[in-house]
This record gives C-alpha cells, structure tokens and sequence, in this order.
C-alpha cells in the first residue's frame, strides 16, 4: 500500500471527479513529467507555460490525431500545486467514455493509473501537508452534509495541527528545562522553576482536556447522528419517519409489522447529517431462546445509536408501557419521547402521559416533545431536539474540533503522560522520571502529527482514499 | 628498534589509555609525547567526573582503563553531583592534585610491559596504500609499526590568543603540532577548527578567603574503581564559591572587542556548554551575577583554578574584572586565562572502531575527534587501543552499544551525528539512561571485561563476586514471602509504616517508597546490606516499572534500528530529501535506520521516505519475483508452437 521509491518519481493521472455524467469532469496529472506528456496530446501547450493559468485547446489521440474532446488545461508550476509536483489538470466534458479516452492517451504517452490517495500522499511527501491534513482532505472528500465538510475543511486548513504543534512546542520546552536541570545542576544556571514547569504542563494538559471534550460532537459532525427509532407496533413509526424525511419512504399500513427489517433513512437538517434507524421489524425483546439471533443484531443497531427516539400513541393509554423493550438496550443512552397523535387527544390524556412517564425507571428525565404526524413544527422541534441533545454547542464553536478516533486515542495518552508527570513534579520525584512521562506524552502528540514515522498509522490513513484524490 | 606494532601519538588521558590497553593486549607499544613532563597533565580543571562523565569514568574502570583508580588515588575532594536527583543522574566528581595526578600516570606507565614511552614530535605518518605504517618524527626518523593511533588533543595546528595577542600551542608551555593534519587533509580528509578555553590560574596568597564560602567535599567516598581504598588517601580540602558582580560584566562588556572570539580573529566553534564568561554575559544578559569556584591545584600547589570564568581577554582587562570580584580584590594572577584554537577530524570519517574510514590501521580518539573532557578522550582512548590491537591479532571489533554503556552513546555519536561543537557528554545523550547507571556498572560491565582481558584477574574477580552476590539477593527478593501477620503489623506500625493488605515477595514489598534493605533485614530476613551489594539491587527493584517504559519507547525506536540500510543505497534517488540530507546521508552512509535518524539535520520526513522506499523496492522485488515465475508459466504452452 505504502508508495515510495521508483514510483514517486512517475507521473500519476487519475479522473478526480466521480464517476458518472456531468457537466464536467476533471483528470488530474501530476508529476514531473506532466509537461511534456500533455505536450504529446495537446501540441499547442506553451513551452514556457505559467502558474495557474488556465489554456484551451483539443485534446487529441497521439495515435491517430483525432481529437477526443476540447478540453480547459490549468496549469500548476512545481512546487506550487497540491501535490507539490508539477501538475496539469483537464477539464473536459463530463462524459465516463472521454475520460476514459483521456486516461487512455495519457498513459499511451508516458503517464502511469494513480493509485488511491495517491495525489495526496504525494502532497504529505513533499511536506504540503501532515498527517492530520491529510485525513482532513479524506474526510472532506467524503463528508456527507455541510458541517462535516466545514469541520474537514478546518482540519485541512491546519488549525488542529496548530494547536498540537503549540502544545507539543510547549512541552518540549518543558523537557529541554528538565534535561538541563539535570545535566547542567553544576552550573548555577538555573533557566526556571519547578513552578513555572507545573503551570506550563498543566496550561498544555487542559488545552488537551479542551480539545478532548470536542471529540463527541466532531464525531457526530463528521459521521452524522445515528438514531434508533423505536415503538411498539402502530404507534406511527413510519409515518413519522415519513414526516421527517418529507417524503413517502415505504407504504403506511394500518397492520402491525408491516416493516420487516432495520431500515436506516438519512436526511440533513441545518447541515447535519442525521441517520435514522427504524427498528419496526425487528425485537426488542427476546421472547424465547429461538429469537435469540434476531436479538443479537437488534444489539448491535443500539450500540451503534447516539439517540432513542421511543414513540408512544397518545390515544392508546392502555397501550402505554415499555415492555416490549429489553432495558438493556437503552442504558446509558440518550432519549427523547415522542407523544404521537397529540392532536386527537384531550388535556388530561396529556396529564395521565406526564404521570406514565414518571412512574417508568428507564425515563426519568427523558424530553418529551409533543407531535402529529402531518404538522411540520412537529418536524422541526425534533429535529432541532435531536441535534440539542447530542451536539455540544460550546465545542462545535471551538477553534478546533476532535473527529478522528486515532487523534483521541492519542491525545487521550498524552494527556494521561503529562498528568503523571505533573504529579511525579510535585511529589518531587526524580527529574529522569518526570522527563520519561514527558517523552511518552510528546511521542503521542508527534504520532498524531505524523511526525514520527509509523507505516501502519500511514497505511491507515492513505488507503482510505479513492483514487483520484 | 624502530619498529613497533602500535604507535601511539600524545600521551594526554586518550593516549595514556590507548597506550596501556594496547601493551596489555601483548602488543609491542611506543608512546610518543611532545613533552615527557607532561603525562596525564591536566590542562584546563582539575578534577575528574561530573554528570554522566562519572558514568564514562567507572565503565572505564571496570573494562580496565587507568583513569578511574588514579583519580580516586589523588582525590583532594570528592562529591556525588544530583544526590537530590534520582540514581540515573547522579555523577561522582573529584577534584585532584594535578600534579600528583600526572605522577602516578607517568608511574604507571613506566611500569608497563611492552611499552615503552619517548620524547619527540610526530611531524607526518608513513602511509602505503591507504594504509598507515608508521611515523616520521621532528628529526626526520621513521618508526615503522603495524597500526597508529593519533591522540594528539588541542595540539593540531593549535594557535592560542591571550587578547589580540597570538601563538602557537596547543596549551602553555606546549609548541603546536603541525604538519599531520595537513598531511590528513591532503588525503581527503575534512579537518574543521575547534575552540576551547581555560580560566586564569590565581596565587593562593593573594586571595582574601575571608569573602569565599568555603565548599566541603562529602564525607561518605564512593571511590570510581574497586581496586581502590574505600578511604581517602590524600587530605580533603575545600573549595570555595564567590560570585561575579555587575562591575565585573561591565569591564568585560566594554572589552569585548578586545575578546578575540568577538571581533572575528577566533573562527573556530566554542563549546556552547562550557562558555566563555564573555559568552556567558552575552547569552544571559539579565544576570547580575554568575558562580565562580576557586579550586586548589593540588595540595601543595600555590595555583587556583577559577571554574566558571574560562576568558580570552587581554591580561590586564582580566586583572581589572577579576579584582572586582569579592576575594579577589587583591589577585595576582599566575598564568591568565586563554582560548586555544586547534583542528579536529570530522568524526564522521571514522568507524564505531575508531579506525578511520579511508586509511587501514589509523585511530583517531580524543579531542581529536571534536571532543571535550578528559573522560570523553579517556574511554576512546581506551577503545582505540583495543580495536587497534584486536585488528592486529584478527579478533572482533570492539563497540560497545548504545543500551551497554555511556561509552556507546559517546562514539556511536560521534561516528554517525559527528560534531560542530566540542561534544561533552551528558545524561540526556543517552535514550537508555535508567539503565545506565553508575551504581551498576559492573553488572553491565563485568563479563564484557573479562571477554577483554585488560582488568587485573583480582580486579575481575571482585566484580564477579559483587555481580552474584547482587544477583542472589534479587533472586532471593523475589522468591521470598512477608507475610501481614500481627507481628509484622505491630512492627509496621511502631515504624510509622503504611499496614500490608496482603502478603507480598520481599521484591514487591521493596518497591514501597518508605522500604529499603535495612528495613527488610529488620524484620528478620537475612539480608546482605553491603551498599556495593544491596543499592544497585534496591535502585534495579524500584526503577523496573520505569525501566520498562523506557525500554517500551525505545523499543519502538528499535524498529528502525534494525532496518538495516542497504550500502550501496542511492540517496539522489529518493523522493522528498533535501540536498543537505542527500549530502550527509551519503556521507555516513548509516548502516541502520536507526543510526540515520541520528543524523543531525536529517528530519523525521526523510526518515519516512527512506522507509517508503526501502518497502517498495523490496515489494517491487518480491513482485518481479512472481513476475517471472508468471512468465516462466506462460511461455510454457508456447513451446510446441515454437516447434511447429
């Protein structure tokens, strides 16, 4: 998976919009060949072409001179493009059998099929990005709704690499004081204090502890809130789900059951993606030992929520009860109760749901919102109900927001280093010990920069690239 | 006779080792010193050890070496350096009587089989084929020998400055040595220029010690070598502290264009650890004050040594600073503090043997090779003589590594980082510091030395016996039990001891902070509490934990350390290297990754396309590999046809 040697020195092509018909599409040359590969298809390519500067003309089959399609050349001089190499980019018609054709002529000419995240390896190897950009550029790429991209785009911007290299720079500071306490203690040139050391360290651990407590909401930006829809049958489920997503997503029957399976159904609201798992076929709980199997993948859909949305009907009060859910199940989660159908219900229909509610061990402080299955404020409050619950406001506005489970992990050992260092300082241990924690935690925050080199963190991080990118 | 099989040039504390290691290895041994007087002198401070060089100091000891007995035999003070600190970073430093000092190594010398030791002046090597055979000296002799080691210190084209003011030498009283290392140059070698500095050596009787605080040495003395007394054998003295004031800043301030290092005449590098008082008042503009120790010479000498205010003023600029330091307002000076400027060989161009990379049979160790310190010099001193006579007797090389010893750290350093600095050595140098500790030495030590055979077999034994007997407590630590019984307890307690919640080894219970051995003996265990025994057991018992991460971190690093690097790699080939890191890259031509990493100036990203590359060219391997059993495959159905 790792590139290198020979082939970096190769120039790459790939279509780096999707696949598909569109207006246009755009293939990517990168290398330090690219100008005369383009040259072989594009005769009229200047010698001395200039930066940034976009050229029309057909591209043609250096075979048979034909023209394939006519095409925008823009032009990025070595060192001044993504990559950092010398790269051309087409853009042609949008057509798969062009790009294709394209592709085709170019590696009749010289250049060589990109392979997945391939382009921006190269920009990590000609140190245009580190390693948390890099993962910025995939998360970009693949992010599904606008917060997302946002938080991708922040992150390709550098200013979560920013901040850990300011606390990395401060540590490090921290650790050079401490080997000189050490190796110059003869000298009578004391640089700082013990004191001065503790508030520093301590001044890094809770910018860690800070950007560590964004990691929940970054994950539900970038990922998108998972939520599990649940209800006994022919409460409204469905037509609930219907109302969220705004359309008809699968027949509204008055039988209990009609859905079969899990059923997961997205929809972006205010730019956050939002998934919702509709677990209207499936146990909730084990009635017997045959049921078993079923059950285990009714588990798995709640491990995976952020969210319960438990729906009652509010004119079936006799049917008020979570029986029909393992408590298992729900623990520790978040919920919100639906009280569906309020609009055909009287205000001590209303009270009696209030009192039900109390009495039940698993709801004590659960939301409860109020809702019709045709009235889109109903629509509205749940949403913004939903993304209130689970998205933390303060860390969303922060200047840098944790996505990624490798970055956590290892802010989290960091973190965990620097607070036994602290302590180890003010029980006066031995400075070699104190300057060994301190070692550990920089290590964690130089593997999260990619600063250290690890081939499985970088395996990991470019073979999630299509290619193309 | 003018013809050995070792010669050894310089007799200062590299050549002295060399020189004594390579006679006791049975090899017919000259020893050329420019001046006879002057073995083992001490030229700038006089003591020996510090922080991590205590370290370098007791590894010598155990491998055989001179300079750890010596020291503990001419000891006029002596002090355990970071005793606040943990174990790993505390350092024994003496302070010698110079002259006796340099006495006891000219002895000691003279005392040597095979070796025999001449005044004279090496003025060029006989070199045959890139191979060196020999010396010329001042006289125009040649002296025929099978390997040269050169240890020639400050002395290569050395000029020292007093003010504006030049000469040749490598040290008062000593002529420069010139000739080699232009000799060295012409055969491809790079030579870079080097600073050092010494203070102004002051008259006893005209210091008012009344305005000193005196500094005693400690009482308790750890001496550096086992074959030493564990008694002192020379009166203790003090030494004593006075400070600079903010008159004396403002005389050098003013003077510094008169300091031949600030107005361009000195181009060589100073050491950044051990600056100039003009340095330090530069760099440290907001003191007002900097430390100064004044120490004796030696017992009976008139001289002291003024640590802390190396200069290289003229002399009556060092008069005028130095009387506005309280004692000193009277002062004579004897001698006035200096800079010596001399040539170094980029070490980089020798192997971790110390032979040189171009030349067969030619050592290099000491300041030399852009060290500093007498302990630095010693130990390659020690290890140049070794490998120059087990290449004569075909044995192994000799390198000790990086985890075995602070000797390790020092050449492995040197050889692949080389210096811009006079490199001094410190704890932080060494990644294995928890291990390396001075109180187990012996433990690391002890079977490499016999290996050796340098140490005397009474040496070697006390060692051994010291080894098992550590060895057998730590076994009976962790096999034996305490048991929280109401006896225990009630000891416990009238102690003022946490209570045991349940029964532990002794090795665990050896792990509380608030137990050591003298508590484990009281409640009845027969334990051997000898401090030679039982305080490196109790450190290794209480560091494990420590010792473990350590060892995790840098078994990570281990990794690279093993990736070994093919020789004849082609560095312009590999994507994403700056030219400086192409440039140093093919220049040490590092053996591992590891030792690439160590390279200044090579940053962890051309670390990672090094990496890359070496993993594409072997898939790339392994898949022509399969491609050519694929096309062996394929050509097969072709036969017939190609019969047809």
């Amino acid at each position: 998976m790792i590139y290198g040697g020979d082939r970096d020195r190769s120039t790459i092509c790939a279509v780096s919009t999707p696949s598909g018909f569109g207006g246009i599409s755009v293939i990517r040359l990168s290398g330090i060949n690219s100008e005369n590969i383009i040259r072989k298809v594009f005769s009229q390519f200047p010698k001395i072409p200039e930066s940034h500067k976009i050229y029309l003309g057909h591209l043609k089959d250096p075979l048979t001179t034909e023209s394939i399609d006519q095409c925008l050349f823009s032009y990025f001089a070595e060192g001044k493009s993504y990559t950092g190499e010398t790269t051309v980019e087409i853009s042609c018609h949008g057509s798969p059998t062009i790009c294709d054709r394209i592709l085709k002529a170019l590696i009749s000419v010289g250049a060589q099929a990109a392979r997945p995240g391939e382009f921006t390896y190269r920009a990590f190897m000609n140190n245009n990005l580190d390693l948390i950009q890099a993962e910025g550029v995939l998360n970009l790429i693949e992010s599904r709704s606008q917060k997302s991209a946002q938080l991708a785009f922040r992150q390709l911007m550098g200013g979560l690499s920013e901040k850990i290299e300011k606390i990395e720079s401060e540590m490090t500071w921290c650790l050079a004081h401490i080997e000189a306490s050490i190796d110059f203690s003869t000298e009578g040139l004391e640089t700082t204090t013990q004191e001065e050391l503790i508030n520093k360290l301590s001044t890094c651990e809770n910018d860690i502890q800070k950007i560590l407590k964004t990691y929940q909401t970054g994950r539900l930006i970038k990922d998108g809130l998972q939520v599990a829809l649940v209800g006994k049958p022919n409460v409204g489920k469905s037509s609930l789900l219907n109302l969220l997503l705004g359309y008809d997503r699968s027949i509204v029957s008055q039988q209990a059951g009609t859905t079969r399976d899990v059923v997961s159904e997205e929809l972006i609201h205010k730019g956050q993606r939002i998934v919702f798992l509709d677990t209207a076929g499936i146990r909730l709980k084990t009635a017997d030992d045959i049921e078993l199997i079923g059950m285990k993948k009714t588990k798995e859909v709640f491990q995976n929520a952020d969210l319960c949305l438990i729906v009652f009907d509010l004119n079936q009060p006799l049917d008020w009860s979570m029986d029909f859910l393992d408590p298992d199940l729900i623990i520790g989660k978040n919920i919100l109760l639906i009280a569906n159908k309020s609009d055909l219900v009287t205000p001590e229909i209303f009270e009696k749901f209030m009192k039900f509610i109390q009495t039940q061990n698993l709801l004590p402080d659960a939301q409860v919102i109020f809702s019709t299955t045709f009235d889109s404020h109903s629509k509205e409050s749940i949403l913004n109900q939903i993304c209130k619950t689970l998205l933390d406001d303060e860390a969303a506005e922060n200047e840098v927001l944790l996505a990624n489970a490798r970055h956590f992990e290892n802010l989290k050992v960091s973190s965990a280093n620097i607070s036994s260092a602290i302590a180890a300082l003010k029980a006066g241990d031995g400075a070699e010990l104190v300057s060994l924690d301190l070692k550990e935690a920089l290590i964690s925050l130089q593997d999260m920069l990619g600063k250290r080199f690890d081939d499985q963190i970088m395996d990991r991080v470019f073979k999630e690239f299509c290619i193309g990118k | 006779m003018n013809s050995f099989d070792i010669i050894v040039v310089g007799a200062g504390h590299a050549g002295i080792e060399a020189a004594m290691a390579s006679a006791n290895l049975g090899q017919n041994t000259l020893l050329i010193t420019s001046n006879i007087k002057r073995i083992g002198y001490m030229s700038c401070n006089p003591s020996i050890g510090g922080l991590a060089k205590g370290h370098m100091v007791r590894e010598l000891d155990i491998l055989g070496g001179q300079m750890g007995h010596v020291a503990d035999q001419t000891c006029i003070q002596f002090k355990r350096l970071n005793s606040s600190k943990g174990p790993a970073v505390r350092g024994t430093r003496v302070q010698n009587d110079k002259k006796k000092y340099s006495e006891t190594m000219t002895q000691i010398l003279s005392n040597q089989q095979n070796l025999k030791v001449v005044e004279g002046e090496v003025k060029s090597l006989i070199l045959e084929k890139r191979e060196c055979r020999g010396v010329v000296t001042h006289d125009g002799a040649q002296i025929f020998s099978k390997a040269v080691i050169i240890t020639a210190g400050t002395f290569l084209n050395g000029v020292m400055h007093i003010g504006l003011e030049q000469s040749a030498g490598g040290r008062v009283g000593d002529k420069a040595s010139i000739g080699l290392s232009d000799q060295l140059k012409d055969n491809g070698f790079t030579v870079r220029r080097l600073k050092t500095g010494t203070p102004p050596r002051l008259l006893n009787s005209s210091i008012d010690w009344s305005k000193t605080t005196p500094q005693f040495g400690d009482d308790h003395f750890f001496p550096f070598s086992l074959k030493s007394s564990e008694h002192f054998q020379l009166p203790q003295i003090a030494c004593h502290l006075t400070r600079t004031t903010t008159e004396t800043h403002e005389i050098i301030r003013n003077n510094l264009d008169k300091s031949p290092m600030y107005c361009g005449i000195i181009e060589g590098t100073g050491p950044r650890y051990c600056p100039s008082i003009e340095d330090k008042i530069s760099r440290f503009v907001d003191r007002e004050s900097h430390q100064t120790f004044l120490e004796p010479e030696g017992l009976d000498s008139d001289l002291i040594y003024l640590q802390g205010i190396s200069t290289s003023l003229p002399e009556e600029i060092q008069y005028q600073f130095l009387r506005t330091i309280p004692g000193l307002e009277n002062v004579k000076m004897v001698r006035p503090g200096y800079a010596v400027e001399y040539d170094f060989i980029e070490p980089t161009q020798i192997w971790h043997s110390l032979e040189t990379r171009t030349i067969q049979n030619l050592f290099l160790a000491g300041q030399i090779n852009g060290t500093s310190g007498y302990e630095e010099a010693a130990v390659q001193g020690l290890v140049a003589g070794i490998n120059a006579a087990h290449k004569l007797l075909n044995k192994d090389k000799f390198i000790l590594g990086r985890d075995q010893a602070y000797i390790g750290v020092l050449i492995d350093d040197l050889v692949t980082k080389g210096t811009r600095e006079p490199y001094r050595m410190f704890t932080s140098r060494a990644e294995h510091r928890l291990v390396l500790r001075e109180d187990n030495t012996l433990d690391r030590l002890a079977l490499v030395s016999r290996g050796l055979g340098l140490a005397s077999s009474q040496h070697l034994e006390k060692m051994e016996d010291i080894h098992q007997r550590r060895s057998a407590q730590k076994a009976f630590l962790k096999s034996t039990k305490i048991f929280p019984n109401q006896e225990v307890q009630a000891k416990l307690q009238s102690l003022g001891m946490v209570a045991m919640t349940k029964s532990l080894t002794l090795e665990e219970f050896l792990r509380r902070t608030d137990v050591n051995p003298s508590v484990i003996q009281s409640f009845g265990f027969d334990l051997d509490i000898d401090p030679l025994v039982s305080d490196a057991v109790e450190i290794d018992v209480k560091y494990a934990g420590y010792v473990k991460r350590q060892l995790e971190l840098i078994g990570q690093a281990k990794k690279f350390e093993e990736l070994l690097l093919p020789q004849d790699m082609d560095y312009n080939l590999i994507k994403g290297l700056s030219t400086e890191e192409i440039d140093k890259l093919s220049r040490v031509r590092p053996r591992t990754l590891g030792q690439a990493q160590r390279i200044s100036g090579v940053n962890p990203s051309a670390i990672q396309a090094i990496m890359i590359s070496l993993k594409s060219s072997q898939a790339s391997k392994e898949k022509s590999h399969v491609r050519h059993a694929d096309t062996h495959n394929q050509s097969a159905p072709l036969a017939p046809r190609d019969l047809v």
